[in-house]
C-alpha cells in the first residue's frame, strides 16, 4: 500500500511538471491525452482498483514553474488493447512524438533543427503548432530522432544484404569494401540535411545530449562490425570499434566541407582511411607475435632458473 | 539533471534476441567469459612452472577442460552480441602471474590456488543459476544447462585440488 501511494504521488508530480501541462496551455486535447495516459500508466503498473480520492487531489493542473523532469527509465507499459477503453487508433505519447518529429524532418532544410521545423511538422499532422512545446527549443530530440532513424535504416540495409548473401544472391564482400560501403550508405543519409548538419553536430555534443548521442554512435558502429562478420572476443573487439568510430567521425567532418560532385572527395578519403586501418591491423598482429616470442623467452629463462634452484636444493 | 533530457527513449538499432533480458544476460556472459579466460591463464602459469613435474598431467587435464569452457563462452558471446570485458589484457597478465607465482611455491601452492579459485568460481556459477532460474528457467534453458555443467566440472577441479593438496 505504501509503495502504491508512493508511486501515485510520483505520478502526480510527473503530471504537475509534465512538459505538456507547462507549455501546451492552449491545447487541452493534448493535455488530456497526457493526463489519461499517465493515469492509465499508473493503474497498469499496480493493477489496482479505480483511483481513490486522495490520489486524485495530486493531479493538480496548475504548473509550479519547475523544469520538466527526465522521463523515467525502464520499459513503458503498453497502452493499446486495454479493456476496450481506448479507441482503436489510440496511440501512446511516444508514438505521437515520433510521428511529429518524422513529419518535422521535411522542414529542416528550410528552418534548421528548430522548434519552427517541429511546429511545421505538427501542422502537417493536423495538430496545433503548440505541440512543438513538447520538445526542447534547441531541437535536440529532433536531431536524436533523425540519427536514430538513420541508424535503423542502416541496420535494415545491412540485414537485407546479409540475407541476400546467405541466399546466395550476392557475393560476400571483403571487409574493407564492406566497411566502406556501410559508412558511405550511412553518411549519404545526411545529404538532404547537409547544410544544417554542422548545427546538429554541435547540439549533439551538448553535455545533456552526449549520453544519447554516444550510445547511438556506438551501437551503429557495433552494428556495422557485427554485419561485417566480426567475431572477436578479445581486446580486438574494442580496437576495431575505436578505429571504425575514428574513420566515421573524420569522414563525416570531411563531408561537411566537401563541395566535389556527389561528394567523391569524401568517398576517396573514406577509402584511404579504411585502407590505412587494414594495414595497421596487419602491423599490429606482427608486433603482437614478436611480443609473445619475447615473453616466452623470458618465461623459459625463469623456469630454467627455478628448476636449477630446486635441483640444487635437493642435492 | 535539471533541464531534463530528451522526452523520447531512443532505442539502439541492435535487435536483441527476442524476449531476452539483455542487460542481465550481457553481464552473465561477460563475467563468465572473463572468469574462464582468467582460469585459462592461471593454469597456463602453473603449467609453465610445474609442467614437467609429477603433477603436470593433472594440471594439463584441468587446463584442457578450461579451454573448452572458454571456447563455449566465446561462441555464446558472438551469438548474443555481448562485448568482452575491457580488463582482458589485465586478466591475461594477472592470471598468468597468479598461476606461475603459486606454482613457484611448489605443488602444494599450486593446488591450494586451484582449490581457492575453483571454489569461488563454483559459488559464482551457483549465483548465476539462481538468477536465471528466478528470471525464467524455460527461456534460458540452454544457458542454464551450460552453466550447470561447467559448475560441476569446476567442482571436480576443486576436488582434484584437495586430493593432491592433501597427498603432498
Amino acid at each position: 500500500k505504501m509503495a502504491a501511494a508512493g508511486a501515485l504521488r510520483r505520478a502526480g508530480w510527473r503530471l504537475c511538471r509534465g512538459r505538456a501541462v507547462l507549455r501546451c496551455q492552449h491545447s487541452p486535447p493534448l493535455r488530456a491525452l497526457q493526463a489519461s495516459a499517465a493515469l492509465r500508466r499508473v493503474s497498469d503498473e499496480h493493477k489496482k482498483e479505480p483511483l481513490t480520492s486522495p490520489s486524485q487531489q495530486q493531479f493538480d493542473p496548475h504548473p509550479d514553474g519547475h523544469q520538466p523532469e527526465q522521463e523515467p527509465q525502464g520499459p513503458r507499459p503498453s497502452y493499446t488493447g486495454q479493456g476496450g477503453q481506448e479507441s482503436e487508433d489510440y496511440e501512446s505519447e511516444e508514438q505521437l512524438q515520433h510521428r511529429i518529429l518524422t513529419a518535422a524532418l521535411e522542414f529542416v532544410p528550410e528552418h534548421g533543427w528548430t522548434a519552427e521545423a517541429i511546429a511545421e511538422g505538427a501542422k502537417t499532422l493536423g495538430l496545433s503548432v503548440a505541440a512543438a512545446g513538447m520538445f526542447h527549443s534547441d531541437g535536440s530530440e529532433l536531431i536524436l530522432h533523425f540519427v536514430s532513424e538513420c541508424n535503423a535504416k542502416l541496420s535494415e540495409l545491412l540485414e537485407q544484404e546479409q540475407k541476400r548473401v546467405q541466399l546466395g544472391e550476392a557475393e560476400k564482400k571483403p571487409t574493407d569494401e564492406f566497411l566502406r560501403d556501410a559508412v558511405e550508405a550511412r553518411l549519404r543519409m545526411l545529404i538532404p540535411y547537409i547544410e544544417k548538419w554542422p548545427q546538429a553536430l554541435s547540439i549533439l555534443l551538448l553535455p545533456r545530449n552526449i549520453p544519447s548521442s554516444l550510445s547511438l554512435l556506438t551501437s551503429m558502429i557495433d552494428d556495422i562490425w557485427h554485419y561485417a562478420g566480426d567475431q572477436s572476443t578479445d581486446f580486438n573487439w574494442y580496437t576495431r570499434r575505436a578505429v571504425l568510430t575514428g574513420i566515421y567521425n573524420t569522414t563525416e567532418l570531411v563531408m561537411l566541407q566537401d563541395s566535389s560532385p556527389d561528394f567523391e572527395d569524401t568517398w576517396r578519403f573514406l577509402e584511404n582511411r579504411v585502407a590505412d586501418a587494414m594495414t595497421m591491423s596487419n602491423t599490429a598482429s606482427q608486433v603482437q607475435s614478436t611480443g609473445e616470442a619475447v615473453v616466452q623467452g623470458l618465461m623459459g629463462a625463469a623456469v630454467t632458473v627455478s628448476n636449477a634452484e630446486t635441483s640444487r636444493a635437493v642435492r | 539533471p535539471p533541464g531534463g533530457g530528451a522526452a523520447l527513449r531512443l532505442r539502439s538499432t541492435r535487435a536483441p534476441l527476442e524476449g531476452i533480458n539483455k542487460p542481465v544476460l550481457d553481464r552473465i556472459i561477460r563475467v563468465d567469459h572473463a572468469g574462464e579466460y582468467g582460469a585459462n591463464r592461471i593454469y597456463a602459469g602453473q603449467m609453465a612452472v610445474l609442467g614437467r613435474s609429477s603433477v603436470g598431467p593433472v594440471i594439463r587435464q584441468m587446463w584442457n577442460q578450461e579451454k573448452t569452457h572458454l571456447k563455449k563462452f566465446n561462441e555464446l558471446m558472438v551469438a548474443y552480441r555481448v562485448r568482452p570485458t575491457v580488463l582482458l589484457p589485465f586478466w591475461n597478465v594477472a592470471g598468468f602471474v597468479l598461476g606461475a607465482g603459486t606454482a613457484l611455491l611448489g605443488k602444494k601452492g599450486a593446488m591450494a590456488c586451484t582449490v581457492a579459485v575453483e571454489e569461488s568460481i563454483s559459488d559464482h556459477y551457483n549465483n548465476q543459476i539462481r538468477t536465471l532460474m528466478e528470471e525464467d528457467p524455460e527461456k534460458y534453458k540452454e544457458l542454464l544447462q551450460v552453466i550447470k555443467q561447467f559448475r560441476d566440472e569446476e567442482l571436480e577441479h576443486h576436488d582434484i585440488g584437495i586430493e593432491h593438496d592433501a597427498e603432498a
